[in-house]
């Protein structure tokens, strides 16, 4: 009886309870301002299209920053988002690395290779043929996608894939993503422009135009392009800025003091990393000098050559340029990003657009922020934003940015599109 | 070849104690008139609510009561549509008295043990602060021994010696992944000690009205060998080693409050308590581990507590010999500076509300129970530490029921 009376008293107590709930009343979700979200598209490249860990696949694609987004302006009358997911069972689809061991803080890092979504022997993917408005390409650049000879659409697999037989190797981006009725846009292109160049060491293959560096005059009138055709119909849209390309993990984690210290471990009289610069010149490295992240794995450094000197340790066999962005280099870099930046800047001022200023939020990324009791930083697998290869973003981070983009959007037309709770999105992936 | 150093993943400080824990739940008769009451020689509770009134009590008396407390959060991340609310959980502030002492003579024995201090609020393992707090269950218990002296007819002096034992469980997640996906977990648990004193003076005036001065001194609870366990991948057990413990220092504020009663006619007081709750003490949190590594470095968080306050106005009505209601008004200064609020106890400016009822069905026994609101203001912060940023919302019900047995 005591028992019943006292369970009695407790069912009453949370009965009341739930009825008297606090209430917390925000505008969030309630409106599309003078913005129209019905159809949505995304244009850009790897990082629109959710590209991460070195390739293409269905876990990335799911949570591209679009598609974030997308899934939160259907509060405020967005409709359907559509994307060239590949399937379950070729979910794994270009391939990706994951991290497979941490020993010592050394990470070992594995192929997957199991269910792929290649098609034939030349590494074609599986192709898609519904409609999309995720439009991102990995390796996508401005002036490529003006590509007047057409190949690239044959060259590049993840443009390949979106294009009937009879299209491939007969359109180039740009005519690619026109005519497909959207109400809003985001624009978020260019980095591969100046990333593709730094990612090679700052070397340009004649052969390879993915090596190229854009002209800064011809960056902004193709932007220009981009914007007119975008908002041809008087549409609304949003524009990113570019990244500081040098301030990726990918040429921030091998660093000539880790060399260095490394070389001394072996040989304590180890004086200094030896460099050759893009001028041709060879000098001791600095801290200034960038090395790129896949040197570690190359296993090539201390290696003695023919004449028994050792790879990077000595003025006569020093670390290759294309391994190095060396200071001169990344003084140049980061110039081309601030001219391509202003241009997106200016252009998109004078078309009333939206500015999703990414290049100034990966500046703040990169000292270090806590978001929602998330700390997130720059550094390699640690960090949180940047997935395994260095470049491109983990769930947490495409959500992060996500964000920097909804803001933008709703401070400029007055929206409410909620905001992503980030902290439902992963970082790296540890191995147990 | 490299080192990736770890540390980054504990970047934000891993607790954050402290502040709007206190419970204002010592006796269902001062409950009832908002926690004032403190002027008053109405019962055995002033054993907590003044040690130099316990000598005028009338009669020898033991009781015991509980206050079950739903403490009602909620959370809403700045720009999201989703609002967020604790769990459903009963905390259990109780309250047992016992006061002897010869009759007509001039001094009374008195013990008390109470909860003044606690929390329990569980966020579940998947909110959107889970970085910052997954649960808290905090309690602490207060042992006071006392002696309460008649110096004059009217004037009253009593002090107590106060042995705290605590109780705390604080878990969060970690911002590292699991190969599915799942946020690694940290959980803290332990108990700890601390001692302080509770001393009060009690004036009746020649007009009857009654005036009180009470302080409770502060007390600073040690955490010895609490456990600090992490669930993490295996791949970085090495960095959060099993078995570690964890010592920390958990502030309590003193508090000093002045009451009045005035009676307003033969059965019907008025009591009014202002007091003053220190919480300056409350600066800095420091959690050291037995074992650190470079991803668990001990941690000193900035607090930066000001003192809070509170006013309380309650009214005791003897409507009858057997029959006594009671209402009380309320409002309390939060000591939690801008930029601090965390989700342990999203703290704010409250308003209280209460009601109470007491019957008298024999000589020597008596029912109390009480009704206890609070309205916790809305706040909209972002907390300097973790950039957990959104608002919180709280209401905190708490009805309540003691038994006395006089003689």
């Amino acid at each position: 009886m005591k028992r019943y009376i006292l369970n009695s008293f407790v069912a009453a107590i949370i009965l009341f309870a739930a009825a008297c709930k606090p209430e917390i009343e925000t505008p969030a979700g309630t409106t599309a301002g003078q913005a129209n979200f019905s159809k949505y598209i995304a244009v850009g490249n790897s990082l629109t299209s959710g590209y991460a860990d070195g390739g293409l696949y269905l876990e990335g694609q799911k949570v591209a920053y679009p598609n974030l987004i997308a899934a939160k302006m259907a509060t405020v009358g967005g409709g359907a988002f559509t994307s060239a997911f590949f399937s379950e069972e070729h979910s794994n689809g270009s391939g990706y690395i994951s991290l497979t061991a941490l020993v010592n803080g050394t990470p070992t890092l594995t192929p997957v290779v199991d269910k792929l979504a290649i098609r034939d022997a030349a590494k074609h993917l599986d192709k898609y043929n519904g409609e999309i408005q995720n439009l991102g390409i990995p390796g996508m650049r401005v002036d490529l996608a003006f590509d007047p000879t057409l190949t690239f659409s044959a060259a590049n697999p993840y443009f390949e894939r979106l294009l009937p037989d009879a299209q491939v190797g007969k359109t180039n981006y740009f005519q690619f993503i026109q005519g497909r009725n959207h109400t809003f846009f985001s624009l978020w292109l260019g980095n591969n422009d100046v990333l593709g160049y730094a990612l090679n060491g700052a070397v340009t293959v004649s052969t390879d135009p993915t090596t190229a560096l854009t002209d800064k005059v011809t960056f902004s009138s193709l932007y220009a392009n981009f914007l007119n055709v975008l908002t041809a119909a008087g549409q609304k849209g949003i524009v990113g800025t570019i990244p500081d390309v040098t301030a990726i993990p990918y040429f921030n984690t091998v660093t000539v003091a880790a060399l260095l210290n490394a070389a001394k471990a072996i040989n304590p009289a180890a004086a200094a990393i030896y460099i050759q610069t893009g001028t041709g010149a060879v000098r001791p490295a600095t801290a200034e000098d960038l090395i790129r992240l896949p040197f570690q794995s190359e296993g090539i450094f201390g290696k003695p050559n023919g004449s028994g000197i050792p790879y990077g340790l000595h003025p006569l066999n020093p670390i290759e340029n294309k391994w190095v962005l060396d200071k001169d280099e990344v003084i140049k870099l980061k110039d081309y990003v601030n001219s391509y930046n202003s241009s997106i800047k200016s252009l998109a001022t004078s078309k009333g657009l939206a500015i999703a200023d990414t290049y100034a939020y990966f500046n703040q990324v990169k000292t270090g922020i806590n978001v929602q009791g998330v700390g997130i930083n720059a550094s390699f697998i640690t960090g949180g934003a940047f997935s395994l290869d260095g470049v491109h973003l983990t769930p947490r981070g495409n959500a992060v940015i996500a964000n920097v983009f909804i803001d933008a959007i709703n401070a400029k037309y007055g929206s409410t599109v909620p905001n992503i709770d980030i902290t439902q999105y992963r970082g790296v992936k540890f191995p147990n | 070849m490299k080192k990736f150093l770890l540390s980054a993943l504990l970047s934000a400080p891993l607790w954050v104690l402290g502040q709007g824990f206190q419970v204002n739940l010592q006796g269902q008769k001062q409950i009832g008139m908002a926690g004032a009451g403190s002027a008053l020689a109405l019962d055995e509770a002033s054993v907590f609510y003044n040690p130099g009134a316990v000598t005028f009590l009338e009669k020898n008396s033991v009781s015991a009561g509980v206050n079950p407390l739903l403490f009602k959060s909620a959370f809403k991340q700045t720009g999201s549509n989703v609002t967020e609310d604790v769990k459903n959980k009963i905390a259990p502030p109780f309250e047992f008295y016992a006061v002897w002492g010869p009759k007509s003579n001039k001094w009374k024995l008195g013990l008390g043990v109470y909860t003044p201090f606690g929390g329990l609020v569980d966020w579940g393992d998947n909110w959107s602060g889970k970085y910052a707090l997954t649960s808290l269950n905090l309690k602490a218990i207060y042992f006071q021994p006392t002696l309460s002296i008649k110096i004059t007819d009217r004037i009253g002096i009593g002090a107590g010696f106060v042995y705290n034992h605590g109780d705390v469980n604080l878990q969060r997640a970690i911002p590292v992944n699991f190969p599915d996906g799942r946020s690694a977990k940290a959980t803290l648990d332990g108990t700890g000690t601390g001692y302080g004193w509770n001393a009060g003076l009690y004036i009746k005036t020649l007009s009857n009205i009654s005036f009180a001065l009470v302080h409770k001194s502060k007390v600073i609870t040690k955490l010895d060998g609490g456990s600090a366990e992490f669930e993490v991948p295996k791949s970085l057990e090495g960095s959060f080693p099993a078995g570690n413990t964890f010592n920390a220092e958990l502030p309590l504020p003193a508090t000093t409050s002045l009451g009045i009663g005035i009676p307003l006619s033969k059965s019907t007081v008025l009591a009014f308590d202002a007091s003053w709750v220190q919480w300056h003490i409350y600066q800095d949190l420091s959690f050291d581990y037995a074992t650190n590594t470079p991803a668990l470095v001990d941690t000193k968080s900035a607090r930066n507590y000001r003192d809070g306050s509170s006013f309380k106005l309650g009214i005791n009505h003897q409507a009858s010999e057997k029959l006594a209601l009671r209402a009380g008004v309320g409002y309390a200064f939060s000591p939690v500076q801008d930029g601090y609020v965390t989700p342990e106890a999203p703290d704010a400016d409250r308003y209280i509300l209460s009601a109470g009822i007491g019957y008298t069905p024999t000589r020597h026994f008596e029912v109390n129970a009480s009704f206890f609101f609070e309205d916790v203001k809305s706040r909209k912060q972002k907390n300097i530490e973790t950039g957990l940023d959104g608002t919180f919302k709280t209401l905190v019900y708490a009805p309540g029921i003691s038994l006395t047995y006089k003689w």
